[in-house]
């Protein structure tokens, strides 16, 4: 191909690039890295589904604020009452509502959505039939539903799911293959503009109930592979609203447009290291059933080089010793941290000199220690392959655990692998992280309720304490604010005395945006809810409206 | 025409074998879908979810002589079943879709390092000894020990990302429809240029080499003597008398490397993000996702064996003894 070809294919493609929605405003966001887009709109579909169907599409009953302290931003529902008892919840509906057709939202809805979720396990995805006994309607704007169990932490689980009309989804055979071709929703954008597999664009509802907030006409989701397209188009300044893992960011991102490239990354799940302690090989299981060695690994981890080194100074540095972390720090039990925070502090003498004290030495000659009992040590460290922060971080953890004469290396398996070798089980130690709610209760029930042991990805330590998960149950009976704080500084003691996974740090909430076309961004300066433009994200329906196009 | 028969009947076991294999290597990989889509999902799902899932899928829990069966009839029928990573869409819409762009790739590639190896490789020998044989011959063996994925990232961060001359992902600019227009066309060569040009630089060697060696040998023979003798033109016996002897094996190399070239294109396809079946192949991998693998396998089976029976279908053509055999 000569110079002239490609001169004269450029120039088509520059003129080929001129904006179709030039009079509109219209958002360039990155919700999720795809090779291709499927035209599925079914907001309980967990696999295709665009990832703005959920929140935009179907605007969430409420949206509790973990960044405000879990308070509720209503909206669908306009109050919520639990009763004395806690085994049930009155909810009343916001009132002149509609759908994006025109109909009415009221609480046939509401009963019709969660009728259809209780009876398709394929689609509760939050498990709805096990924790509501009924729904039942009190009038066309109040229902109230009632509980298996009391809880207070049921609403949390309700508002996630998404409600949809019941005057389309009645007449739907099968809602778990169902891609509701026409979607009919109550959210922000609920127009589809265009769709192709490589990009759509999404368009506001004109019969949105907020739509007085809503300044911004459209949603322009692109079709991007990986980390390495999704900087090549930002760098370029192609996109104004993403999240993804950008190396070096200063340089690479930033640096490219200092006057409009942004990002802030505050502190979303919890890392840690996980030691099986019902591991297969009798040795590292000794060992981890010893608690004096899990204190001594974990004093053997630099954290802070993990933070700045491998993990580009992104991650935020968790050293509380239950891993409640920075977020929740309002919920932090000094006692706790006073008692054992020097057992999650980088202090390679103390952890070389915690292991000699529980008689960890070497018997054999070959330079690592043994067991009390004198079995051999010898740790692989599971870490998905290609995820390279955490992989540099691993590494960091075994040349400490190196240094301190624990025999330890690095695997990296596929990450479908390392999923399946967490929930049976089947490791030594893993890398891992564990998803946050509201309120540090849900990241510690997942962990450490003795009935997630053993099912789930984040209950792979096989830790199993009948008086913490007591503890959690409790924290689940009570609205009183202190009672709450008292309970979860005694689930910090367990945790802080026992250390059944070492936290090491908490993985940014990924965030960049550009200001060259809006403005409004949440920031460190302005944190009024989480950032993420991701699906797993509802409060993104703040920060959309938050959006102001640049004049 | 007994020749024809007999090629079909050994397409036909080759096609079983391989699509035997095809059952049994996705389920030899450790970890399945549902997990893995549940593991990601950050979901509170219920005991029975998992289960109702994997039947939706298609997943049952039958013997593996009763799986394979049943994976024998979905062949013949030509029903792939469900996708699990693109679920709810058919395994065969998925594939329908992004076999056209493969093809379009490897087709392009195909095409353009046969011409330029065979053509060099006439030349090259033609002229052996001179400045092009000297320069083309090496260079271009060189070339061909690079692997594709470093051309093809070499490729990406020079012309696609530092001196942004060519687009670095898509089969074409996402703003426009599909159309038989003008503009359209130019994007999909504009942005298939540097995947097909990547895919081509590494074959290019080995048909020179191997058309460069034919032609050595034919030159030696006879019939060029006695051509020459004639008086016919350089280019007459260049091309009618010699190249067209020595072409024979270049052919078979060409139906091997169809092969060599789908494989190669899944790494093209991944680095320039270019919506193919290699990509597929590759997300199912990733996500297990079984349905697609052996639907996408099956794919690649059968586009080989058509371009081998194709090759067979050429030999007749250029090879006349044949035809009475």
């Amino acid at each position: 191909m000569n110079k002239t070809v490609i001169a004269g294919l450029m120039t088509t493609a520059s003129l080929m690039a001129t904006p179709v929605l030039a009079e509109k405003s219209v958002v360039t966001a990155l919700p999720e890295q795809v090779t291709v887009w499927v035209e599925n709109y079914n907001p309980f579909n967990q696999t295709t589904v665009l990832p703005t169907v959920e929140h935009f599409m179907y605007e969430p009953l409420i949206i509790f604020n973990r960044m405000d302290g879990g308070n509720p931003v209503f909206r669908l529902a306009s109050a919520f009452k639990y009763a004395d008892d806690l085994k049930s919840i009155d909810v009343t509906l916001r009132d002149g509502v509609e759908w994006s057709d025109g109909e009415a939202f009221d609480a046939d809805d509401i009963l019709a959505t969660f009728a259809m979720v209780m009876k398709n396990p394929a689609i509760d995805n939050q498990g709805m039939a096990k924790m509501l006994a009924s729904v039942e309607k009190i009038d066309a704007q109040n229902v109230r539903f009632h509980l298996n169990t009391a809880s207070n932490q049921a609403m949390f689980q309700i508002v996630r799911v998404p409600i949809v009309a019941e005057h389309i989804w009645s007449g739907v055979d099968d809602p778990v293959t169902f891609t509701n071709p026409n979607p009919v929703g109550t959210g922000a954008l609920t127009t589809m503009e265009r769709f192709t597999p490589q990009e759509y664009v999404q368009c506001r509802n004109d019969n949105y109930w907020d739509a007085a907030s809503l300044k911004v006409d459209c949603m322009r989701m692109p079709q991007i592979a990986n980390n390495d397209q999704a900087l090549a188009a930002a760098a370029n300044g192609e996109l104004d609203w993403m999240g993804s893992f950008l190396p070096d960011i200063e340089n690479t991102y930033v640096a490219k447009d200092p006057e409009n490239h942004k990002y802030w990354l505050p502190g979303g799940s919890l890392v840690a290291f996980y030691l099986n302690l019902d591991s297969q090989d009798a040795g590292n299981k000794e060992a981890f059933n010893n608690v004096d060695f899990r204190r001594a690994v974990s004093m053997a981890f630099d954290r802070e080089a993990m933070v700045e080194i491998a993990g580009y100074g992104y991650p935020t540095i968790n050293q509380y010793p239950s891993g409640l972390g920075a977020s929740f720090h309002a919920w932090n039990d000094e006692a706790t941290e006073e008692k054992f925070g020097g057992y999650t502090q980088y202090n390679m003498d103390a952890a070389k000199a915690q292991l000699a004290d529980a008689g960890f030495k070497d018997t054999d000659g070959d330079g690592f220690i043994e067991t009390p009992d004198g079995q051999a040590i010898s740790i692989d460290i599971i870490v998905p392959n290609g995820w390279t922060d955490w992989v540099n971080s691993v590494q960091i953890a075994v040349e400490g655990m190196n240094a301190a004469g624990i025999k330890a290396n690095v695997a990296t398996p596929e990450a479908a692998v390392w999923t399946e070798k967490l929930i049976n089980a089947d490791y030594d130690v893993a890398i891992n992280a564990i998803s946050v709610g509201a309120t540090p209760y849900n990241q510690f029930e997942r962990g450490f309720h003795q009935r997630n042991q053993g099912k789930t990805r984040f209950g792979a330590a096989r830790y199993y304490n009948a008086a913490l998960s007591e503890k959690l149950d409790a924290f689940t009976q009570t609205i009183d604010a202190e009672k709450q704080q008292v309970i979860m500084g005694e689930v910090q003691q367990i945790l802080g005395e026992d250390m059944p996974i070492l936290p090491v740090f908490n993985n940014p909430i990924w965030y960049q945006y550009s200001t060259k076309r809006f403005t409004g961004f949440f920031n460190a300066d302005n944190p009024v809810a989480n950032p993420g433009v991701h699906k797993t994200n509802p409060a993104r329906v703040l920060h959309l409206l938050a959006l102001r196009p640049v004049e | 025409m007994q020749f024809l028969l007999k090629r079909l009947a050994f397409y036909l076991v080759a096609f079983l074998v391989a699509a035997t294999f095809n059952f049994a290597i996705p389920r030899m990989l450790p970890g399945n879908p549902a997990d893995i889509m549940l593991a990601n999902a950050n979901a509170a799902m219920g005991p029975g979810a998992r289960e109702a899932l994997m039947a939706t899928f298609g997943f049952i829990d039958a013997p593996l002589h009763e799986q394979y069966f049943s994976y024998l009839k979905s062949i013949f029928t030509w029903d792939f079943g469900v996708s699990v990573k693109f679920f709810p869409v058919p395994v065969i819409d998925m594939l329908m879709q992004a076999l056209p762009w493969t093809l379009l790739l490897t087709g392009a590639a195909l095409l353009v390092s046969f011409s330029i190896g065979t053509l060099l490789g006439i030349l090259a020998a033609w002229r052996r000894g001179t400045l092009i044989d000297v320069i083309a011959s090496p260079t271009a063996l060189a070339l061909q020990s690079i692997p594709s994925v470093v051309v093809a990232l070499c490729g990406l961060y020079f012309l696609g990302v530092s001196n942004k001359i060519f687009p670095t992902s898509y089969a074409y600019n996402p703003r426009l429809d599909p159309a038989w227009s003008v503009e359209f066309i130019s994007s999909v060569a504009y942005h298939g240029f540097l995947p097909v040009f990547t895919l081509s630089i590494v074959l290019v060697g080995g048909y020179l080499v191997t058309m460069r060696n034919n032609m050595i040998g034919q030159l030696g023979e006879d019939y060029i003597s006695m051509g020459e003798a004639k008086g016919l033109s350089d280019a007459r016996v260049r091309y009618t008398y010699a190249a067209r002897n020595a072409l024979l094996p270049s052919v078979t190399a060409l139906a091997l490397s169809f092969g060599a070239l789908f494989g190669g294109s899944l790494v093209t396809e991944v680095v320039f993000n270019y919506p193919g079946v290699g990509n597929l192949l590759y997300l199912g991998i990733v996500g297990r996702d079984f349905p697609l693998i052996q639907g996408q396998l099956l794919i690649m089976t059968l586009a080989m064996l058509i371009a081998n029976f194709a090759v067979d279908l050429a030999y007749v053509f250029l090879d006349p003894r044949l035809k009475r055999a």
